[in-house]
C-alpha cells in the first residue's frame, strides 16, 4: 500500500470499509434472519431453525419458479451463446462496410431500460400469433438481452486471440472450418465459459421482462418473489432469498476455479 | 463461385440468427411501441404526451425519477472511489478476494437485495429502529415508501458496477505518477486530486453516467423499496400498463425514458471515445 499519509490514508479506508459492509451487509441480514425461529422478520435473528426453509421447500410455487427459472436461464445462456458467438466471430473476422454501426446496433439493448423493452415486447406478443405464450416469450425476450452480454465477452476475447495460429493452421492444409474447431475454438473455452455464465445468471435474476411475458403458470422464480414481497414480511420469503445467495456464491466460485484453472 | 463472394456468404450466414432476432423481437417492436405512442388519436396525435407534459403529477414523476439518478449517482461515486482506489492500490493477495466481494451482489437478483433493504427499512426494522431509538424520527416511523429509502437502496444495487468502472480507470493510471507528485511535496490529498481524479475524470464520468441512467429507469428496487406510491417513471409505466391497461400513454412514456436512456447512452459513448484518442 503506498503511504497515503496517515490522517487521510485512515479517512479512505474508513470510507471503503463503509462501502464494503454497506455492500455486503443486507445479503447478510436476510440470510440471519431467515435462519430466526420467529413467525416474522427479525434482525438479529431470535432462536435458531430451519423451519422457514422447509416451508418454502414444500410450497410448489416456489419450487416450480425455481424450475421455471432454471430452464429459462440454461435455454437463454446456450442460445445466446451460439447466436453471440456466431456474431461475434462475423464482426471480427470478416470485414464489411458498416461493421461499427452493427456492433454497436446489437449492444445497444443494454443501454436501454428493461422496463421499455418489456412492454415493447408485450405489445408485440399481444398482436401476433407467431410467438406462443408461456416460455417461449419468456426465453426470446430474454435472447435480447442474452446475445449482447455474450457480444461484450467474446468481441474483445475474439480479437485478442493470436490469428497466426489459425492461419498456421491453414497452411497446414486445414478447411477454415477445421482450423476454426481445432484451433481457434479451444483458445476461446476460458471466454466462452464466462459469457454463457453471464447470460445465465443475467436470465435467472431478471425480473422485469418476466413480468410482463411470463404466464401465471409459467412465472420465474424472481417474478414469484417479488409478488410475495409485497404481500407480507413472510419469513419463507428471506429462506427463498437466502438459497438464491447461497446458488449464487455457488456459481461464482465455480465461475473462478473455472476460470483459474 | 469466387472466394471474396462466399466469405460474405459465411459473414452474413453467421450474422443472420442474431439480425432476424433484433429485427423481429427488438427493432419491429420498438417501433410498435413509438407508433403507438404518436397515435393518440388515431392515426397520428401527440395526446399522450400533451397529457404527460401537461400534467404536474407526472412532471413530478419525471423530476423524481432524475432527482432519485442524481442521489443514487452521488452515493455510489463517494463510496465508490475510495473502495475502488485501494483495491486498484493494494498490494497484498487479499486484493483479488476482496474485489471479488465487492462484486458478488451483481450475482444476487436485484428482487432479493431489495427484499433485504425491506426487512431492514419497515417499522420494525433494524434500521429503522437505530432511528427511532435516535430520536430523530417519529416513533412509528419507516424508510420504506420514502424517497431516502429508495436512495439508500438502489446505490447499493449499483454500486459494484461504479466500482468496476472506477477500478478499471484507477488501474490504467501509473502510480509513479501519485508518488512523483508526492516526493515533489505535494500532500496525498493534493495528489490524488491533481493527478488519479485528474486522469481518471473520464471514468468518473462514464461511471456516473451508467449509474444515473440505470438510476433513471430501474423498476424492482424503487417498485419494492418505494411501496405502492413510489413515483417513478418504470413503476408510473408498469401501472399504467398492467394495472390500467392504458397502453398508448405507457408508449408514450416508455418513449421519454428511452429518449432519456439514448441520449445519456449518446454522451457515455462520446466520452469513452475522447478518453481513447486522450490515452494514444
Amino acid at each position: 500500500m503506498i503511504s497515503l499519509g496517515h490522517s487521510f490514508g485512515w479517512f479512505l479506508r474508513l470510507v471503503a470499509v463503509i462501502a464494503f459492509v454497506y455492500l455486503l451487509g443486507p445479503l447478510f441480514v436476510i440470510v440471519a434472519a431467515s435462519l430466526s425461529d420467529t413467525g416474522y422478520l427479525v434482525f438479529p435473528p431470535q432462536g435458531l431453525s430451519l423451519r422457514w426453509y422447509q416451508a418454502a421447500l414444500a410450497d410448489a410455487r416456489y419450487l416450480n419458479g425455481f424450475f421455471v427459472s432454471v430452464r429459462l436461464a440454461v435455454t437463454v445462456a446456450a442460445a445466446s451463446l451460439v447466436i453471440g458467438t456466431a456474431a461475434a466471430v462475423a464482426l471480427t473476422r470478416f470485414h464489411f462496410p458498416g461493421r461499427a454501426f452493427v456492433e454497436a446496433f446489437f449492444l445497444s439493448p443494454l443501454v436501454l431500460p428493461g422496463l421499455v423493452l418489456a412492454v415493447a415486447l408485450t405489445l408485440f406478443f399481444a398482436s401476433t400469433p407467431l410467438v406462443p405464450p408461456g416460455m417461449t416469450r419468456l426465453v426470446v425476450s430474454h435472447l435480447i438481452v442474452g446475445v449482447p452480454l455474450v457480444l461484450r465477452v467474446m468481441l474483445p476475447v475474439l480479437k485478442r486471440v493470436d490469428r497466426s495460429v489459425e492461419e498456421a493452421a491453414r497452411n497446414l492444409g486445414a478447411s477454415p472450418l477445421k482450423a476454426f474447431f481445432l484451433v481457434t475454438l479451444p483458445a476461446l473455452k476460458p471466454g466462452l465459459f464466462a459469457a454463457a455464465a453471464l447470460a445465465f445468471i443475467f436470465s435467472f435474476d431478471e425480473v422485469e421482462m418476466a413480468l410482463f411475458v411470463g404466464s401465471a403458470r409459467e412465472a420465474p422464480l424472481t417474478v414469484v418473489l417479488y409478488g410475495a414481497a409485497q404481500m407480507a414480511f413472510d419469513p419463507t420469503v428471506a429462506a427463498v432469498s437466502a438459497l438464491l445467495i447461497l446458488i449464487a456464491l455457488i456459481l461464482m466460485v465455480a465461475q473462478q476455479l473455472y476460470a483459474q484453472r | 463461385m469466387n472466394s471474396s463472394a462466399r466469405r460474405s456468404l459465411v459473414a452474413a450466414g453467421l450474422l443472420a440468427p442474431a439480425a432476424l432476432l433484433f429485427a423481429l423481437l427488438f427493432v419491429w417492436p420498438q417501433f410498435r411501441l413509438l407508433g403507438l405512442s404518436f397515435g393518440n388519436p388515431a392515426p397520428f396525435g401527440l395526446a399522450s404526451y400533451e397529457r404527460f407534459l401537461g400534467d404536474s403529477y407526472y412532471l413530478g414523476v419525471l423530476a423524481n425519477s432524475l432527482a432519485l439518478g442524481a442521489c443514487v449517482t452521488v452515493v455510489c461515486l463517494v463510496l465508490g472511489f475510495p473502495l475502488a482506489f485501494l483495491l486498484a492500490r493494494a498490494e497484498t493477495r487479499w486484493a483479488g478476494l476482496l474485489l471479488l466481494l465487492t462484486t458478488f451482489p451483481l450475482w444476487v437478483s436485484a428482487v432479493v437485495r431489495s427484499f433485504a433493504w425491506m426487512v431492514l427499512f419497515y417499522r420494525g426494522g433494524t434500521i429503522s429502529r437505530l432511528l427511532q431509538g435516535s430520536g430523530l424520527v417519529p416513533p412509528d416511523f419507516q424508510l420504506l415508501g420514502t424517497f431516502s429509502g429508495v436512495v439508500i437502496a438502489l446505490a447499493q444495487v449499483l454500486l459494484p458496477i461504479m466500482i468496476l468502472t472506477l477500478y478499471a480507470v484507477i488501474r490504467g493510471i501509473d502510480r509513479d505518477l501519485e508518488h512523483a507528485a508526492m516526493s515533489l511535496g505535494a500532500a496525498p490529498v493534493v495528489a490524488l486530486w491533481l493527478v488519479t481524479i485528474r486522469l481518471a475524470r473520464g471514468g468518473i464520468m462514464a461511471g456516473s453516467l451508467l449509474v444515473f441512467s440505470l438510476s433513471v429507469s430501474a423498476f424492482a428496487t424503487p417498485s419494492m423499496v418505494g411501496g405502492a406510491r413510489a413515483h417513478f417513471m418504470a413503476v408510473t409505466i408498469y401501472e399504467q400498463t398492467l394495472e390500467l391497461l392504458d397502453w398508448p400513454f405507457a408508449a408514450a412514456i416508455s418513449a421519454i425514458l428511452l429518449a432519456i436512456s439514448l441520449a445519456v447512452a449518446l454522451t457515455y459513448g462520446r466520452l469513452l471515445g475522447e478518453g481513447r484518442e486522450e490515452a494514444r
